[in-house]
């Protein structure tokens, strides 16, 4: 045997590495097109996000007085910093189209149904958080763009019948959208969203495996 | 649905997956070829696209028109349908109801068939609800008119010096003069007379912080006469102008700070070789807005002489012509020499230019005030050499009136003379 074979034994007794191989890698699944790609090119690019938005925190300040200078000079002062910034910000339109193309392909082949219906509940979760990132993230550049949407979206709930301006004072923390608007939605996109995400993401895959990809229905289905 | 449709269900998935391939390769392999191509396509859309510059956030400027992002765009529209009273059903219900019954599909929606065929009533209302999406979404970018003229931007700290001295240039020169100086205030209604003093010196440069510069300007000193210029204030400047005119006065008055080369070179008054006609646009223009247009724009106090554009330079003004091509003793030459003639006084009032760039207005007059470079090259160019068989014809033609020209009108002769060889 030799040294590379006794260390994978040695960690196989262990961690069990066949077993994953065999139930996650070497599973069978049933015939299926190219639609069926867009589950794992979501979590591609939510990685992506994830990757190119720790970067981004190395520089950008949550702060009204900094925020706007602080993209600028990602923009013009780190090397490679319009690159990062750049995939991030169509990584968060490209997140949203997949997601949304990934959402309409189990409803159209039905696979939200028996046996899979908790996937689709944490499906619509992930799609759902998703938009919350896109919605939180819009503001974080703190330029003209990003403040007068986010006034214009969070005056939005505030039209609810009774708990409506609540809803408002608790986006913005406040009457007006402040320092403490973007510190929350800073929290809200780099800390919150992301966990909710990576966990749910966690349970979907976990379901996928399990229960297997669907099969694309034919007509007796 | 049940047990007996369960069983066959599961049945049948466990026989296509029999039949199926394996998760690895072959389907990771199909699903790591979309994730390569989404990376390129990301790669080539943040090199190629990139991120469009916006300005810094404005909470005064109530001017800009809000735009969601293009996926809240379908939102943005459907609420246009529900004014007034209406508006919540827009806010909260419809989205409400939608969000509700995505979670409760699988509940709501109690077919067990999953053939296209026999769900046609599922598949219609997803379709309509996409089509209405994606209809909406294309209305709302249509119909949203587009942003009101955008404020300049600067990217880089040169792009901002630059920028602050243009807003200087139009905006504080005719009070604190073209570099800062100060003196005495001439021609600005309100203020005649006044004194200032410079702004340019250590004084206020080493105890002025960038924040205090930025307040002065936004907020003005009304007390003393200075009105605020911030757009929150009621003046002209958004954020990010205050600010480039705050690192011009920083980089350019400031001896502790450096500023950078390549913004010295832009402030460098343009060259001029030793035979070359000074056109308009490559180096009038350049000194007109940096010492004369705070005054001579609309809306100021200056006989009607503008000098915005060529054309403005060249006729504007109560006095016209104020520049007559090849006549030194043009009212703009005859100014900046400062006499005090019919036109005007000196100019600009407060201190004179200096010699060298007043050399360069009386060599683009005396030029043929050119107005672009090209024209200029022309003027300069020496005259073509006589071709071999030269005609001579003597240029002079007098016309004598033989009688006393009488008209209301203006008279006018065209002469037109073809020399055939």
């Amino acid at each position: 045997m030799s040294t590379a074979q006794k260390v994978y034994t040695w960690l196989d007794e262990r961690l069990g590495l066949t077993g994953i191989y065999n139930v996650v890698l070497d599973r069978k699944v049933p015939k299926v097109n190219w639609w069926f790609t867009l589950g794992s090119a979501s979590l591609f690019l939510f990685v992506m996000q994830g990757v190119t938005g720790i970067f981004l925190t190395v520089y950008y300040v949550p702060s009204p007085d900094h925020a706007y200078d602080s993209i600028q000079y990602i923009m013009n002062g780190v090397s490679f910093g319009w690159l990062i910034r750049g995939i991030h910000h169509w990584g968060a339109t490209l997140m949203v189209v997949v997601v949304s193309i990934h959402m309409l392909r189990t409803f159209y082949l039905a696979a939200y149904k028996y046996p899979r219906e908790v996937t689709w509940l944490t499906g619509v979760v992930l799609f759902l958080a998703t938009l919350s990132m896109g919605f939180t993230g819009y503001l974080l550049p703190w330029n003209q763009r990003a403040y007068w949407a986010t006034t214009v979206g969070t005056e939005i709930p505030g039209t609810a019948p009774l708990i409506g301006p609540l809803v408002t004072r608790v986006l913005r923390g406040g009457a007006d959208l402040s320092a403490v608007t973007l510190a929350r939605f800073f929290s809200v996109h780099i800390w919150f969203l992301p966990a909710i995400i990576a966990a749910t993401i966690g349970i979907h895959i976990y379901l996928v495996i399990r229960l297997g990809i669907s099969s694309i229905p034919d007509k007796d289905d | 649905m049940n047990q007996e449709f369960k069983q066959k269900y599961l049945d049948k998935y466990y026989k296509a997956k029999q039949k199926g391939v394996k998760f690895f390769p072959d389907i990771i392999y199909k699903d790591m070829i979309v994730s390569f191509g989404l990376f390129l396509l990301l790669l080539g859309l943040a090199t190629f696209v990139g991120v469009a510059n916006e300005p810094k956030a404005d909470p005064s400027d109530s001017s800009y028109i809000p735009r969601p992002e293009w996926y809240f765009l379908f939102l943005f529209q459907m609420l246009k349908y529900f004014p007034g009273n209406l508006e919540w059903i827009g806010t909260t219900v419809i989205p409400g109801v939608a969000v509700l019954l995505l979670f409760l599909l699988p509940f709501v929606d109690r077919n067990p068939y999953r053939h296209w065929s026999k769900r046609k009533v599922a598949i219609s209302v997803m379709s309509v609800v996409v089509a209405g999406i994606v209809g909406l979404t294309m209305l709302a970018a249509v119909t949203t008119p587009p942003q009101t003229e955008a404020a300049p931007l600067a990217t880089s700290l040169s792009e901002q010096i630059a920028l602050g001295q243009d807003t200087y240039s139009i905006q504080c020169v005719e009070c604190h003069g073209a570099d800062g100086e100060g003196g005495e205030i001439i021609g600005v209604e309100g203020l005649e007379g006044v004194v200032l003093k410079p702004i340019n010196d250590q004084d206020v440069m080493y105890t002025f912080t960038d924040e205090t510069l930025y307040n002065v300007v936004n907020f003005g000193q009304p007390a003393q006469g200075m009105p605020p210029f911030g757009k929150a204030y009621g003046g002209e400047l958004g954020p990010g102008e205050i600010e480039a005119l705050v690192a011009f006065m920083r980089y350019t008055w400031d001896d502790r700070a450096e500023l950078p080369p390549e913004a010295e070179q832009r402030a460098a008054p343009p060259a001029l070789a030793e035979n070359e006609v000074p056109s308009y646009e490559v180096h009038i223009a350049p000194l007109v807005k940096r010492y004369c247009i705070s005054c001579h724009r609309p809306g100021k106090k200056n006989n009607n002489y503008l000098m915005q554009s060529y054309a403005e330079v060249m006729t504007s003004g109560d006095h016209a012509p104020n520049v007559v091509a090849g006549d030194l003793g043009s009212n703009l030459i005859r100014m900046l020499h400062r006499e005090e003639i019919e036109a005007g006084g000196p100019m600009p009032p407060t201190r004179a230019l200096k010699p060298e760039l007043i050399a360069i207005f009386e060599r683009w007059v005396l030029g043929g005030a050119p107005e672009t470079a090209e024209q200029a090259a022309q003027l300069a160019a020496p005259a073509l050499p006589p071709p071999a068989e030269t005609l001579q014809v003597s240029p002079v033609i007098t016309i004598t009136l033989t009688a006393p020209v009488t008209s209301p009108l203006p008279v006018t002769a065209t002469l037109t003379v073809t020399v055939t060889p």
